[in-house]
C-alpha cells in the first residue's frame, strides 16, 4: 500500500502574499485628462487599475488583494494600531481573527473598511492629487444593491475622496459583455459565481431584467467553510492545521464537479477508483500530539520510572503514617492504663491533654487507631510485594496510545469501506497493551488529510445546497425556475447563451454538468449552448475596463458630483451593464453629531452640503 | 479614523507622525453619516449590517414589480433533498437512531458508534440538523 500511496500526495503551497509596491504611473494617466480608475470591489478579492488606452498603461488590474484589513494593537500605550490591508498582511492564518472585511455577504455595509481599502488602491496606485482623486471611478456593486449602502459607497467617494464621477455597474455585466463576441445574442442567461453567492441573470437585449433575477447565497466562502469542518471532524487530531486558507487551496486545485453525481459516488465506492484518485495532502510535521521523538522501549522505561518514583513515594508516606499514628497510639495507652491503675485525677488530666470526655471515647479511639495501624501495616506489605513486579498493562500507557492508534483506525475503519478488512486484523493489535514493540507507525501518513469523496461533495452545494442545510434551490433548479417566468420564445432565446462567470466556475466539470442539467430540464431535442467567460475571475475589470474606454467622454453611466448632490446617493445612472434604478429617494442619513432621522417613507431629505463638520 | 490622523499631529506624538501620515487625496474632514445609531456618540461606531438595512429597505414604497435586494433570492427548493452519509457522502440508506447521523455501510457504522459526542454534534451541525425536536 505504501507504493500505491506515495504517488498522489500533494503539498500545501501555504503561499505568503507580497505585499504591493507603490507604483508611480506614467504621465498618461493624467494628461490630457484623468483616466478612469476601474475598481472591481469583490468581497473576495479587490481589483485595480487604470482604463487608458495608452500603450505605456498596461490593461490589466495592477494591484489585485484580497479584501481583508486588520486592525493589530501594536505598543503597549494604545497608539500604534497598526493596519494592514490585502497582500500587507502576508499570511492570514496568524491573524485569522482580526481580519474583517466591509462585505457582508456581497454588499459594502462596514464603510471605515471600505475606506480602508480605497485608500490602499490610491495609494498604491500613486493617486497624486491633492484634495481629492482626480479620475473617474468605475466601481462594481452587487446585482440589486440596497439603495443605502449605494448612498453610503457615493457618499464615501464624493465627500471623501472628491472623485469627479462614478460609474456602478454589475460585474457579470461587465464580464457578459467582455466575452460577447459579433456572432453571439445578446439574450443570455448569466450564471455568475461568486465567494459569496451565486446569481442567474436574465439579460435581454444586452440589458438586464433585473426582476427575474436570482441569488442563491452560496459561494466559494460555503464552500471552504463546509470543506473545513468535514476535515476538522473526520481529522480531529489536526483541528489547528486545517485552515481555511489550505481549504482554498484545495478547492482551487483538488476538486471538481461530477457530471452525475450519484454515479460519480458509485465509482468512489470501489477501492481501486479510491486508490487511484485519492488526493492526499501532506501536512506540514509537528511534534505536538507525539510529544518527544522516543522510540516505544524507551517510552516504556521512562514509564516504568515514573512509576517506581510514584511507589516509592507512597510506601515512605505510609511509613511515616504508621510512626505517627503509633505514637498516639502509645500515649492513648498510658492513658488508659493510667485509668486501669486507678490513677484519677492523672487520667483525667491526660484525657483533657488528649481533647477527649470520657473513658468510652478514649476506648473507641484507640481502637479506630488500632485498626488503621493493621491497614496501614497491610498496604506496606502489599506494596513491598508489588514493587517486584514489572508492571505493564498500565494505565497511562493506554491513554498515550489511543489517541493515534485510534486516529489510525478511525483512518482505516473509513477507508474499509472502501478496502477488504484486511486491516481488521491490525486494529486489535494496536489497541492491546504492548510489551513488544509497537506496530509500525507511519508518521507521514498520520500527518495526512485523505480527500477522497470530499473532492466532489463540496463543490456540490451549489446544486444540493441540502448537503448543507439551506433550503435554496440549487442552480439547475434556480436556473429552471427563472426560465419559467418567460414565455417559450425567449426560454429558448435565453438558453441558446447560458454563461458561466465568476471565481466559483472555476471547478473542472461544471460545463458539462450544467450542460446535463438542461439536457434535463429542456424539451427534448431543443439546443441550447453553454459558454464559459475566458478569464472567470478578471473578465468583470476587464469588461469594466472596456466600458469605461468606451464612454468615458460620454454623458451616459455617469454620475457627477453634481448628480450626488442633487439626486441623492442612492441615484444610479443606468448603462448597459448596470442595476436597474428604482426611483426611491432614501432620507438623507444626519451626520454624527446630531440624531438620525426615522426612515419610513420616501421624501425627498435635504439638498445641498451634507454633514456638519466639526 | 480620520480623527486619529489629524489629532496626531501634536508635536508631542512625535514618532507617530511618521507611521500615520495623512493621504494627500483624501478631505480631511470627512466624517461618514452612517457611524452612529440612536445614541451617536464616539464609542458607538456601528455600522448598520446586512440584515438591518434590509429591514429598513423593506420599509420603503417598492411597486409591485421593482427588483431589489430581497426580492431576488432564490425560492427554496421544491424537490425532495437527498440524503447522503455524514461520513463519507455516498447515497445513505439508513439513519442511526441513537445520533441521527447517515450512514451507508456496516462499518461506517461502526465508526458512527464510536465517535464522541462532540464529533456527532458537528457533523450534525454541519447538515443543520441539530434541533432537539424529537
Amino acid at each position: 500500500m505504501a507504493a500505491a500511496a506515495a504517488g498522489l500526495v500533494f503539498q500545501f503551497r501555504d503561499a505568503r502574499w507580497l505585499p504591493d509596491p507603490v507604483l508611480g504611473p506614467s504621465p498618461a494617466v493624467r494628461t490630457p485628462q484623468p483616466v478612469p480608475l476601474v475598481i472591481d470591489n469583490g468581497s473576495f478579492q479587490a481589483r485595480a487599475g487604470w482604463a487608458c488606452s495608452d500603450p505605456e498603461v498596461p490593461g490589466e488590474p495592477l494591484l489585485r488583494f484580497r479584501s481583508l484589513a486588520a486592525r493589530s494593537r501594536g505598543a503597549r500605550g494604545g497608539a500604534g494600531t497598526e493596519t494592514q490591508v490585502g497582500n500587507d498582511l502576508g499570511s492570514p492564518e496568524p491573524l485569522r481573527w482580526l481580519l474583517r472585511s466591509p462585505f457582508d455577504r456581497n454588499v459594502p455595509v462596514q464603510l471605515e473598511l471600505q475606506e480602508l481599502l480605497f485608500d490602499h488602491i490610491f495609494q498604491r496606485l500613486g493617486v497624486s492629487s491633492q484634495g481629492c482623486v482626480d479620475h473617474p471611478i468605475v466601481l462594481t456593486e452587487a446585482v440589486c444593491n440596497p439603495l443605502y449602502s449605494r448612498q453610503m459607497m457615493s457618499e464615501l467617494l464624493f465627500e471623501c475622496y472628491q472623485v469627479p464621477k462614478v460609474s456602478y455597474g454589475v460585474d457579470s455585466m461587465y464580464s457578459f459583455h467582455h466575452n460577447t463576441r459579433q456572432d453571439w445574442p445578446c439574450n443570455s442567461l448569466i450564471v455568475s459565481s461568486g465567494y459569496q453567492c451565486t446569481h442567474v441573470l436574465p439579460v435581454l437585449e444586452g440589458r438586464l431584467d433585473a426582476k427575474n433575477c436570482k441569488r442563491i447565497n452560496l459561494g466559494g466562502c460555503q464552500a471552504a467553510v463546509y470543506l473545513q469542518r468535514l476535515l476538522q471532524l473526520k481529522y480531529p487530531g489536526h483541528f489547528a492545521a486545517i485552515t481555511l486558507s489550505r481549504m482554498e487551496e484545495i478547492l482551487h486545485e483538488h476538486s471538481y464537479i461530477a457530471e452525475d453525481y450519484i454515479e460519480e459516488l458509485q465509482k468512489w465506492r470501489s477501492p481501486e477508483y479510491y486508490e487511484s484518485n485519492v488526493h492526499k495532502m501532506q501536512l506540514p510535521f509537528s511534534s505536538k500530539l507525539l510529544g518527544t521523538t522516543l522510540t516505544s522501549e524507551e517510552k516504556q522505561e521512562r514509564r516504568q520510572q515514573q512509576l517506581r518514583r510514584l511507589q516509592e513515594l507512597n510506601a515512605r508516606r505510609r511509613e511515616e503514617k504508621l510512626q505517627l499514628d503509633q505514637e498516639r497510639l502509645d500515649r492513648l495507652l498510658y492513658v488508659q492504663e493510667l485509668l486501669e491503675d486507678g490513677q484519677m485525677d492523672q487520667f483525667h488530666k491526660g484525657l483533657v491533654e488528649l481533647n477527649m470526655d470520657s473513658a468510652e471515647e478514649l476506648q473507641s479511639y484507640i481502637h479506630k487507631l488500632s485498626l488503621a495501624i493493621e491497614q496501614t501495616k497491610q498496604k506496606i506489605l502489599q506494596a513491598e510485594v508489588s514493587i517486584e513486579v514489572d508492571v505493564v498493562d498500565s494505565k497511562p500507557e493506554t491513554l498515550d496510545l489511543d489517541p493515534l492508534g485510534s486516529e489510525q483506525s478511525l483512518e482505516d475503519v473509513e477507508s474499509i469501506h472502501e478496502f477488504e478488512p484486511l486491516f481488521a486484523e491490525e486494529q486489535p493489535d494496536v489497541e492491546k497493551p504492548v510489551t513488544t514493540v509497537e506496530p509500525v507507525f507511519n508518521l507521514a501518513e498520520y500527518h495526512q488529510l485523505f480527500l477522497g469523496t470530499e473532492r466532489i461533495r463540496v463543490p456540490e452545494i451549489l446544486f444540493q445546497p441540502s448537503l448543507i442545510g439551506e433550503e435554496q434551490a440549487g442552480i439547475a433548479e434556480t436556473m429552471q425556475y427563472v426560465l419559467d417566468r418567460y414565455p417559450k420564445e425567449q426560454q429558448a432565446l435565453l438558453v441558446q447563451n447560458v454563461f458561466l462567470t465568476g471565481g466559483n466556475t472555476m471547478y473542472p466539470g461544471l460545463k458539462a454538468r450544467i450542460q446535463k442539467e438542461l439536457l434535463e430540464m429542456r424539451p427534448f431535442q431543443s439546443s441550447f449552448q453553454v459558454h464559459l467567460a475566458s478569464n472567470p475571475i478578471l473578465d468583470a475589470w476587464y469588461g469594466a475596463r472596456d466600458w469605461a474606454l468606451e464612454y468615458v467622454n460620454h454623458e451616459e453611466g455617469w454620475i457627477t458630483r453634481k448628480d450626488y448632490e442633487e439626486k441623492g446617493g442612492e441615484y444610479l445612472k443606468e448603462h448597459c451593464a448596470s442595476n436597474v434604478f428604482v426611483p426611491i429617494r432614501l432620507p438623507k442619513q444626519a451626520p454624527r453629531t446630531t440624531e438620525t432621522l426615522a426612515p419610513s417613507k420616501v421624501l425627498a431629505a435635504s439638498i445641498g452640503n451634507p454633514c456638519d463638520l466639526a | 479614523m480620520n480623527e486619529n490622523k489629524f489629532m496626531t499631529m501634536d508635536p508631542n506624538t512625535g514618532p507617530m507622525e511618521a507611521a500615520i501620515k495623512p493621504l494627500p487625496f483624501k478631505d480631511p474632514n470627512f466624517i461618514h453619516s452612517g457611524i452612529g445609531g440612536a445614541a451617536a456618540g464616539k464609542k458607538n461606531r456601528t455600522w448598520k449590517n446586512l440584515k438591518q438595512i434590509l429591514a429598513s429597505e423593506r420599509a420603503l414604497p417598492w411597486q409591485l414589480n421593482d427588483p431589489s435586494y430581497f426580492n431576488i433570492e432564490a425560492p427554496p427548493s421544491f424537490k425532495p433533498a437527498k440524503k447522503y452519509s455524514d461520513i463519507s457522502g455516498l447515497p445513505a440508506n439508513y439513519t442511526d437512531p441513537q445520533s441521527k447521523l447517515r450512514f451507508s455501510s456496516i462499518e461506517e457504522f461502526a465508526y458512527i458508534r464510536m465517535l464522541p459526542s462532540d464529533v456527532v454534534t458537528g457533523y450534525l451541525a454541519l447538515r443543520k440538523a441539530t434541533s432537539i425536536v424529537p
